[in-house]
């Protein structure tokens, strides 16, 4: 036996490539080159061929004819198509995929500063739609071709081959990113795979000299300016205020204003007792002020005369910074990478942030040629405390909830509140924001996991990989007794919780691979997997602390109010599965999957289902037809069908009728003590053994294209997806009882779409290039079928907003729809009749035109799924300098500006009120305005139900990032040790054009009602970084 | 295989709990939701006192609170509800729910092997006494309401059960099979007895008006019946009925037995309630919902000479109030002679409110302009319970222990006085009437200033004659209004009596003028006495249940 031996260069520079893969064609003897880009490949005969890949590159071939040593330049990759895959279970050159995988440029990905992973993925792959909200660490709704389900549609993300969550991955330990889409990419993921597949891998070390990099951005992120719920002042509600008196023939008197025919402002609107003093009064006395609990509250509390602007009491500039140190190198035989992360994000909402610290280690030894073993490990500590996002009673909503009247702080420096009659229930927000200070929330996680690889009889590989993820989370609040609101906490409060899950996959595959007669490319994939997760979570409260000091804050020092609570669950899969893909020649591709899973969430009668999948890709351009016409590089028709599964909608226990109960369900004083119950239980759950498997069947076609030299990039895909017994709570009258019903296979989903994604490669001259990437994504989700025809979803303190109905899109607003308001007593009379009709109040849409308004007239009159959404990437480079554009957008989705239900109606609680209101409302001399009449009375024919007021349309373009670099020559460097030292300037969130009067019309929710505004922490506040990034 | 087989973690299966000591927890399961809450629907959508749909929905009380506070409620006030309305799919959800909890206990303790006949007699009865309890709820909400007994389950696919038939012979069964297995006294107080299904199947008689089938068992608990405790029957206290201090009292026939500080989060403490306090100040501090209407008040007035109520004329002039005045503002309240009862019933400025020191008026009003001047009182806390018999945890201390009352002997004698008058002798009746009326004018159950006088001009006298069956039937029931007001039933008695539309079209004519919003309102006689079956429960029943006539 000799050996080969040779170096592999960069075409475009002469620099050697470390980390390239050399291999005997059609054989698994396999080098890697070194630092010097030098390899060494053992031989038996002087024939055969020898391929050289890395990524980035296109591989070269170079027959060994007798030759011993060989020189390989590489030229790097403008293509995608000979990029090298990692899709289930196994890598594919994206030329010989037949399913539908869209890659994500991990480069650009980076380019967005975002606390969580799965925001990063916005406008970066066709088919995949992310919502966010700009809380530090919150959340994403990730939808991969459109909303298959009411219950969870996260995709699967798979880590390294394990199941995990990308959330908190640090963006620059990520080598790649491939999404699976139809059933022929992932349907190897059977009944995991319905709602989409993300594949991640992580990035490994490179054989050569050890590489330091440092990746650093500080920045500041900027609230909205100006008055951005468009609020009255002080002395515009108290004009308000007098007109809705009047209109509805109401004395003319408020505890604040007075009773007179114009409002006074107050000077005071709060001593002791006492409201609405004007001057000062014995009572305004500051020695009678106090606000110690053990003795009256007695607060002294001037009139903000100008008004407090609230939203930026609350809302303030916050800065980021994220800070990336890696190591990584190896030889030919070990490979290993070390990085440390840390990220702190404050939101711009007080006392709101993100804290990561992360480590990976991931390393690879080739034990002999033939075996190799690696292990990936990360593990992150967070902290990261989080408000109820979405929510009426959140410091976002009090901030336009709160009257501009009330100053933030009283005479003594005390909080100001509500507890000034006549000015509605909200809390002050800075208040909760200051008090929510020492709540946290902490949680650190270990993701990883350890694999071996063995070649063996030439043309197989065994692998076997045993990982899993371990999550520790502990969260405490502490809630403060207050003094200053009208509904005040009666006492301070203490709540902790923690808990683990923890969960374990292992996976034994077997690969078969060869070449046949040089045109038959034949790969096959059989694996064995068993998953199991289990969790447990404790907690308890306490009340009525001795005193608010942190350090006294354990449960066992509360005085009374004690509470506890455990709970638990287990559930596990087993699967087999396989893998067969045939090529011809390059031209003619054919795949199949097939798996079997089994899973612990069902009966025993209807434990295993079975995923098949079918692809096939035909590559025109390979045929004689085409090979002359040179503006196309590539072509490629592909097609796909298959099934898959979702089981993540059913409890573990569905199958189960289950009894159990607490004490505040099931418990009753029955002894008459008044201060303790006795045990008692009910039914929980009503199980359903003859619940199975939801299947989706995905049918793709996808068209492939490289034209021009590879200069242009199109894929274009249509898809459908049907869900056949969705996974779904039963739906029953309330005469079956309380219990839960279990999750049935009734209801039928179907989305259609397309996806697109365009990618131009330019070069203007010889310094300046420039690359265009265009992502396109459309879903259209319609209800076939659900019992009960139809559920209700999105509830509001006027009733739900949504109705999820067979023959309508998932997620469609539902109410009374507006045509105008009335213009007058005559229109009143000559309309059809209507509960509560006035001049100046809605008048709504005989729908079913029997002349008079009933629930009957309701009627769909929004939709909140966008008719499309897209990317757009611009980058281009002109000598040492680069610049980077991306925009997002969603667009033809309609929003609920639910804020205008408490902004836009005197009587929806006293609280600040918008101008709108004021200035655009119904008056008998303004008919044609669109918000109502000012009145204090709530009814049907104004603020008293769903209607379609309160819709919006909630497109938007947003100018994601902007970033200008610098890449310092390096032959200035070199002298320092610095191979490359990049800087950067970026202004995220730069704009967004939209008509949404709210917030930010990105607005997330369940996926049974979503895009209604309850108070949005706003994911568009503008962000000013400067990174760096260091190679040494 | 085994890897496969996972066991739900947490809970219990029907194996484990088909013992005696398990169908005793399933029973207790079921009493939990007298309450109301703690199951399906919501809090005070579900409240076991009622007080949306038999007091706001009467002449008892406004809404109150601030116009667009719990919106749902004021169509409910103002007798132009739809099916859609949330208020009552919750509470039709909460009273199946509470049904099906009975009729666990039933199925379960048919597998159990360890229960003595006895027992199984007792424990089948409480269970049919509350199965009934619950019934009795729908039915006078909405009159055509489906029976579902202990067969109709999800796994036998039987539960879409039509609304069409008359369910009081099931209710009446259920009840009749209570007292027949039913002890006289139980272990625990909160336990439903003999006597009290005997009162209670007495009050479906009256709903029926089948006055010869309740009289012989009203007469029979007045002579005869005690608590489940083993007290006689009888009047306590006036003021004792609503005070935590003092519940389960001799008058106590049934109770929702409310507990608070006792880890169930609140859930025990009255939350159906919990929005019926004063705003701004003094007990609860929130919401100021359920405030009594002007009308309610007017209704204590008495006649300066007799002490008897003015029958005719009660509403003509008004009780004189701080409408429109600031607390700061001077005020001296009503000087006219008064039935004592005024002062537990309702809170008004400058009368003592419990040990909260006087009612402040407009500072503890949330809206004056929307709910007029009065607060709620029955089910106030007094202050030295602050934490010990309410729970602090909430937005509201208005969670408490303070009992509500489903039955009171009250109730049991004016009722006995009702069937005098339609069936029997005007005397009986008078002299039921008269029992009462004596309990209120022991000046030791009266309101007292902190001089330790009466706090206002009190005066109740007894009737000396009902002179004709008419008048009689006018005092009986004039009578349960000022006795019960703000109990949750007046909606009821006057559907039963046959005359809601006549009042309640007097009351918002004459309430218009200070509650705007009831112009161009009116109560439709064969519509509004029964509330609409909820839309969704009909659409899920795939229209296998009917709606009422009129929506």
């Amino acid at each position: 036996q000799k050996s080969l031996s040779g170096k592999v260069t960069n075409k475009a520079n002469g620099q050697p490539i470390a980390g390239a893969t050399v291999q005997l064609k059609g054989t698994t003897t396999v080098a890697v080159t070194n630092a010097e880009g030098v390899f060494s490949i053992p031989t038996k005969g002087t024939s055969g061929t020898l391929v050289v890949s890395v990524i980035g590159f296109e591989p070269v071939e170079q027959s060994i004819s007798g030759k011993i040593t060989f020189n390989f330049a590489l030229s790097e990759t403008i293509s995608q198509l000979n990029e090298v895959l990692v899709t289930g279970y196994s890598v594919q050159r994206k030329k010989d995929i037949t399913g539908s995988v869209s890659v994500v440029n991990v480069r650009d990905l980076k380019a967005v500063p975002a606390g969580s992973g799965e925001q990063l993925l916005q406008g970066r792959a066709s088919g995949v739609n992310v919502i966010t909200s700009g809380q530090p660490g919150s959340g994403s709704n990730i939808r991969i071709r459109g909303i298959t389900s009411f219950g969870n549609v996260d995709p699967l993300y798979i880590i390294d081959g394990v199941q995990g969550s990308i959330r908190d991955l640090n963006a620059n330990d990520i080598e790649s990113i491939q999404v699976l889409k139809d059933a022929g990419a992932a349907s190897i993921y059977g009944v995991r795979g319905s709602n989409g597949v993300i594949i991640v891998t992580t990035k490994r070390g490179k054989s050569g000299k050890a590489t330091v990099t440092y990746d650093a951005y500080v920045g500041t992120q900027r609230p909205a300016s100006g008055n951005p719920f468009h609020l009255l002042n002080t002395q515009e509600m108290a004009t308000a205020t007098w007109a809705a008196l009047k209109n509805s023939g109401q004395t003319l008197t408020h505890p604040q204003y007075g009773s007179g025919a114009t409002p006074i402002i107050p000077d005071y609107i709060l001593a002791g007792g006492t409201a609405g003093i004007v001057g000062s009064s014995p009572a305004t006395d500051p020695s009678l002020y106090n606000i110690d609990f053990s003795k009256p509250i007695y607060q002294i509390v001037q009139a903000n005369k100008v008004g407090t602007d609230w939203f930026h009491e609350i809302f303030k500039p916050a800065m980021i910074q994220s800070h990336t140190v890696s190591a990584s190198g190896g030889n030919e035989k070990n490979t290993y990478l070390f990085s440390l992360g840390y990220l702190n994000q404050q939101g711009t909402l007080m006392n709101t942030y993100l804290k990561r610290y992360s480590a990976r280690v991931n390393t690879t030894f080739n034990i002999k040629n033939n075996i190799r073993v690696g292990e990936n490990l990360f593990i992150y500590a967070r902290e990261n405390p989080q408000i109820g996002n979405l929510s009426e009673g959140n410091e976002i909503s009090m901030s336009y909830r709160e009257q501009p009247i009330i100053p933030v702080y009283d005479i003594k420096g005390g909080f100001a509140g509500t507890a000034a009659k006549g000015l509605g229930n909200a809390q002050n927000p800075v208040a909760m924001r200051v008090r929510a200070a020492d709540n946290k929330g902490y949680s650190w996680d270990i993701q990883g996991n350890a694999y071996a690889e063995v070649d063996f009889l030439r043309h197989l590989t065994a692998r076997t990989s045993f990982g899993g993820t371990l999550d520790n989370f502990y969260y405490y609040y502490y809630g403060y007794r207050s003094y200053e609101n009208a509904e005040n906490n009666g006492s301070n409060s203490f709540s902790e919780n923690a808990g683990y899950n923890r969960s374990w996959t292992w996976t034994n595959t077997v690969t078969y691979s060869n070449v046949f007669a040089e045109k038959h490319n034949v790969k096959a994939l059989a694996g064995i997997e068993a998953v199991e997760s289990y969790g447990r979570g404790v907690g308890g409260g306490a009340l009525g602390f001795f005193t608010d000091n942190p350090n006294f804050r354990t449960l066992s020092n509360g005085s009374s109010g004690f509470t506890n609570y455990s709970n638990v669950y287990q559930n596990s899969l087993y699967s087999l599965f396989g893998r067969v893909d045939y090529a011809y020649n390059d031209k003619y591709l054919l795949s199949g999957t097939i798996r079997r899973d089994g899973s612990s969430r069902f009966g025993a009668d209807k434990r295993y289902g079975i995923f098949p999948a079918f692809s096939l890709g035909w590559r025109i351009s390979r045929e004689s037809f085409l090979r002359d016409v040179s503006w196309i590089s590539d072509l490629k028709l592909r097609g796909s069908w298959g099934k898959l599964g979702n089981q993540l909608n059913v409890n573990p226990a569905n199958a189960f009728s289950l009894y159990g109960g607490g004490p505040g369900s099931s418990y009753y004083d029955i002894n008459g003590t008044s201060t303790s119950s006795v045990q008692g239980f009910i039914a929980t759950r009503i199980g359903n053994p003859k619940t199975g498997w939801e299947e989706d069947v995905l049918t793709n076609f996808g068209l492939d294209a490289a034209l021009f030299k590879n200069k242009l990039d199109i894929s274009f895909e249509y898809y459908k997806k049907s869900i056949n017994g969705l996974l779904f709570t039963d739906q029953a009258p309330a005469t079956v009882g309380g219990a839960t019903l279990p999750v049935v296979n009734i209801g039928n989903i179907e989305n259609k779409g397309f996806d697109f994604s365009a990618t131009y490669h330019g070069t203007a001259s010889k310094d300046l290039k420039f690359d265009i990437g265009l992502i396109v994504t459309t879903y259209k989700s319609n209800i076939t079928d659900i019992p009960g025809q139809y559920f209700e979803a999105g509830g509001s303190r006027i009733g739900n907003f949504v109705r999820n109905a067979v023959g309508h899109p998932i997620g469609a607003f539902y109410g009374y729809d507006v045509v105008g308001l009335f213009s007058g007593a005559d229109d009143v009379s000559k309309s059809a009749t209507q509960k509560f009709a006035a001049p100046g109040r809605f008048k709504y849409r005989d729908v079913n035109g029997d002349g008079k308004i009933t629930a009957d007239d309701r009627t769909f009159f929004g939709d909140p799924n966008p008719k499309f959404t897209g990317g757009l990437n611009l980058n281009v480079s002109y000598k040492d300098f680069d610049l980077s554009m991306f925009m997002y957008g969603s667009f033809g989705n309609d929003v609920i500006n639910y804020v205008r239900y408490w902004t836009d109606f005197y009587p929806s609680f006293q609280g600040v009120k918008s101008k709108d209101m004021l200035y655009g409302s119904w008056t008998p001399s303004n008919t044609g305005a669109k918000t109502p009449i000012i009145e204090n009375e709530s009814n049907f024919s104004n603020n008293g139900v769903v209607n379609s007021y309160y819709k919006e349309d909630g497109s938007y373009l947003r100018c994601k990032s902007l970033i200008l670099g610098y890449t310092i020559p390096s032959t200035t460097l070199k002298k320092w040790g610095i191979e490359k030292f990049r800087i950067y300037l970026q202004a995220a969130n730069l704009f967004t054009i939209t008509k949404y009067t709210g917030l930010d019309p990105e607005l997330s929710g369940s996926n049974a009602a979503f895009g209604i505004d309850y108070g949005n922490y706003p994911n568009n506040q503008k962000n000013y970084n400067v990174g760096v990034s260091v190679t040494f | 295989k085994n890897f496969l087989e996972k066991a739900p973690l947490g809970s219990l299966d029907e194996s484990t709990l088909a013992t005696k000591a398990g169908v005793d927890g399933l029973l207790i399961g079921a009493y939990h939701l007298v309450s109301g809450f703690g199951g399906a629907g919501g809090g005070w959508q579900t409240a076991a006192s009622n007080w949306v749909y038999g007091g706001v929905a009467s002449d008892d009380a406004y809404k109150g609170s601030d116009p667009g506070d719990q919106p749902d409620i004021v169509p409910i006030e103002t007798y132009t509800s739809n099916a859609s309305n949330g208020y009552f799919n919750q509470k039709w959800q909460a009273v199946y729910d509470a049904v099906q909890r009975c009729n666990s206990v039933l199925r379960v303790m048919a597998k159990a092997s360890d229960i003595s006949d006895a027992d199984k007699k007792r424990i089948a009865a409480e269970a049919r006494f509350l199965r009934a309890h619950f019934h009795f709820e729908a039915k006078k909400m909405w009159n055509k309401v489906p029976y579902i007994d202990e067969s109709i389950t999800y796994a036998a696919g039987n539960y879409n059960v039509p609304n069409d038939k008359d369910i009081w012979p099931n209710i009446e069964a259920d009840f009749q099979y209570a007292i027949d297995n039913l002890p006289a006294t139980q272990t625990a107080v909160g336990r439903a007895n003999k006597w009290a299904a005997m009162a209670y199947l007495a009050k479906v008689y009256m709903f029926e008006k089948q006055y010869a089938k309740a009289l012989p068992l009203l007469n029979n608990v007045i002579a005869n019946g005690t608590t489940a405790s083993g007290k006689k029957y009888a009047l306590v206290n006036f003021s004792d009925n609503f005070n935590a201090e003092t519940k389960n009292s001799a008058e106590a026939v049934f109770s929702v037995q409310q507990s608070v500080n006792d880890n169930s989060n609140g859930n025990n403490g009255g939350w159906g309630d919990v929005l019926n306090f004063p705003y701004n100040g003094g007990p609860g501090g929130c919401c100021g919902f359920y405030q009594p209407s002007q009308s309610l008040v007017n209704s204590y007035k008495v006649d300066p000479i007799t002490g008897l109520p003015l029958l005719d004329t009660w509403n003509s002039t008004d009780v004189k109030n701080d409408q429109g005045l600031k607390s700061t503002d001077p005020f001296t309240p009503e000087t006219g002679p008064l039935d004592p009862r005024l002062d537990w019933t309702v809170g008004r400025r400058g009368l003592p409110y419990l040990d909260w020191g006087n009612h402040p008026g407009n500072d503890w009003i949330r809206d004056q302009n929307n709910g007029g001047p009065y607060a709620p009182k029955k089910n106030v806390y007094y202050k030295r319970q602050e934490g010990s018999l309410t729970d602090k945890s909430f937005w509201t201390n208005g969670v408490t222990a303070n009992n509500y009352t489903i039955i009171r002997f009250a109730d049991v004698l004016l009722w006995a006085a009702e069937c005098e008058v339609e069936i029997g002798s005007l005397v009986n009746a008078m002299n039921y009437v008269n029992q009462v009326r004596s309990r209120a004018a022991n000046p030791n159950g009266w309101v007292k200033n902190s001089s330790g006088s009466p706090a206002a001009n009190y005066m109740v006298g007894l009737y000396l004659v009902f002179p004709d069956q008419a008048y009689a039937r006018k005092a009986v029931r004039f009578e349960r209004k000022l006795e019960l007001a703000m109990e949750g039933h007046r909606h009821f008695d006057l559907v039963r009596y046959g005359t809601a539309a006549t009042e309640l079209n007097a009351y918002m004519a004459k309430e218009k003028q200070y509650r705007t919003y009831f112009n161009g309102k009116s109560f439709t006689a064969g519509v509004s006495e029964y509330f609409p079956i909820p839309q969704s429960q009909i659409d899920l029943s795939k229209g296998t249940l009917k709606q009422n006539p009129g929506y």
